[in-house]
C-alpha cells in the first residue's frame, strides 16, 4: 500500500482508526494528507437508537462529513470492521466508495478467531515493512469472522488484491477500488437516465 | 533608642533599583499574556498581539498569528484558530492553523483540521479531522513528536506485507519469511 503512495505526488489517506502520532508522521512523510476518523470511538459514543440500521446513513454523514470534492487514495480500516455489524459495514462503504479514487487501496484486517478484544487494536506503522500493535486485551466479544465473500458483498466495487494470514489469526486484506466496475456502474446509471456516456480516463492515484 | 525603632517602623522599606526593575519586568510579562477565565464566554473575533490562554468559552474566530494560543482543560472553543503555537487540552471545534506547532493533549477533544509544520498528538486524545504538514522539501522542518511514549507493543510482521506489498513487481523486495524482529 505504501508503495502505491509515492512521495512525489500528493495523496489523501483516510484512517478509520484512532489518532496515532507515529502513523501521521510516516504518512505525512509520504506527502499524504491524513484524515483521522476514529470510527469505533465515535460510534461508541452514540446512542443505540442512532446506530440502528435505518439510521446509519444519517449517522455516518454526521460522524464522517465529506466535502463534495474530497477524494481518497488509500483507506486504512485496520480491524475496525470487526467491530461493525454487516449493515454498518455496508453503510460505511456505501458512503466511502464514491469518495475513493479509482485504484484506491484499502487495508482491512479481520480476525479468524471466535473472540476478539472489547475494542480495536492500535496499529502503529513502524516502517514500510513493520506494523506493531498494543498488547492485545483479553477476548471479550464475539468475532464476526468475516470471510472474503462477506467483504466482497459488503464492499462492492472493491476487489481483493492480496491476502495474508498473520500468526495472531488476523487475516489481512489489501483491496483495490475497481475502476472498471465503478465505471460500468456509472455508465449503466447514465444510460438508464438517458445521459450520454463519457469516455473515462483512469490513472492510478489521480482522477 | 526607642525613638529610633519607631522611626524604623514608620519608615517604608527600601527597594533597590534593580529589584524595582525586575518586578516591573515580571509585571510586564504577566500583562503580555492574556487569559479568558473559566466563567467567561466570548462570541466574536479575537485578535491581538500577545499570548492567549482560554479556560472559558469562545465562539467565533481567533487570530493571533505571532503568538501562542492555549486551550485549557476547561476551555471550549468553537472557532478557527490562527496562531504561532496552538496547544489544546480542552474542547475545540474548528480548524487550527499554526506557523510552528500544534499540540493535542491527552485530555483534548479536537474536531477539525490541523495545519502546521509540526503536529503532536498524545495517546488517548480524541481527534477527528485531517492533518496537513509541510514536507522538509519545502524548507521547513516537519516532525511529529508524540508527547508520550507508545504503550508496550508486540511487533507484527505480516507474512507477505500488505503495507509493503513485498513480492510485487514494483517493490523490488522479495517476500520475506516471517521472522520475529529483534527488540533491543
Amino acid at each position: 500500500m505504501l508503495d502505491s503512495l509515492p512521495p512525489e505526488s500528493r495523496h489523501a489517506v483516510l484512517d478509520l482508526g484512532p489518532p496515532l502520532a507515529c502513523n501521521i508522521k510516516i504518512l505525512s512523510g509520504l506527502s499524504c494528507r491524513v484524515r483521522i476518523a476514529d470510527l469505533h470511538r465515535s460510534l461508541s459514543a452514540e446512542s443505540l437508537e442512532s446506530r440502528q440500521p435505518e439510521a446509519m446513513g444519517a449517522l455516518l454523514e454526521r460522524l464522517l462529513p465529506l466535502a463534495p470534492d474530497e477524494r481518497f487514495d488509500a483507506l486504512l480500516a485496520w480491524d475496525v470492521l470487526d467491530y461493525l455489524r454487516p449493515d454498518q459495514v455496508s453503510s460505511l462503504m456505501a458512503r466511502l466508495a464514491p469518495a475513493c479514487r479509482p485504484g484506491a487501496l484499502a487495508l482491512v484486517m479481520v480476525s479468524t478467531r471466535r473472540q476478539i478484544p472489547a475494542r480495536p487494536a492500535r496499529y502503529r506503522i513502524v516502517d514500510r515493512e513493520t506494523l506493531s500493535c498494543d498488547d492485545p486485551l483479553a477476548p471479550a466479544r464475539t468475532c464476526p469472522q468475516y470471510t472474503q465473500l462477506d467483504l466482497a458483498r459488503m464492499m462492492p466495487g472493491f476487489s481483493v488484491r492480496r491476502s495474508f494470514l498473520l500468526r495472531n489469526g488476523i487475516q489481512e486484506y489489501l483491496l483495490a477500488h475497481d475502476a472498471e466496475a465503478g465505471a460500468a456502474r456509472v455508465q449503466g446509471a447514465r444510460a438508464a437516465s438517458g445521459v450520454a456516456s463519457e469516455r473515462t480516463w483512469f490513472r492510478r492515484g489521480r482522477r | 533608642m526607642w525613638n529610633k525603632r519607631e522611626d524604623e517602623s514608620v519608615r517604608p522599606p527600601t527597594t533597590t533599583p534593580q529589584a524595582a526593575q525586575a518586578s516591573g519586568a515580571v509585571a510586564a510579562r504577566r500583562e503580555a499574556h492574556a487569559g479568558i477565565g473559566p466563567a467567561i464566554s466570548i462570541v466574536g473575533d479575537i485578535t491581538g498581539d500577545e499570548d492567549l490562554t482560554i479556560l472559558g468559552k469562545v465562539k467565533g474566530k481567533i487570530d493571533l498569528p505571532r503568538h501562542d494560543v492555549t486551550v485549557g482543560e476547561s476551555g471550549k472553543v468553537d472557532a478557527d484558530v490562527h496562531a504561532k503555537v496552538v496547544s489544546v487540552a480542552g474542547e475545540v471545534r474548528g480548524n487550527l492553523f499554526a506557523a510552528e506547532q500544534i499540540l493535542i493533549r491527552r485530555t483534548a477533544t479536537m474536531l477539525g483540521n490541523l495545519t502546521a509544520p509540526r503536529v503532536g498528538l498524545e495517546d488517548g486524545c480524541c481527534f477527528r479531522g485531517s492533518v496537513e504538514m509541510e514536507t522538509p522539501e519545502k524548507g521547513r522542518a516537519a516532525s511529529v513528536q508524540p508527547a508520550r511514549a507508545p504503550a508496550a507493543t508486540l511487533p507484527i510482521k505480516p507474512s507477505g506485507g500488505s503495507l509493503q506489498a513485498a513480492g510485487s513487481p514494483g517493490s523490488g523486495m522479495p517476500a520475506k519469511p516471517e521472522v520475529p524482529p529483534v527488540r533491543p
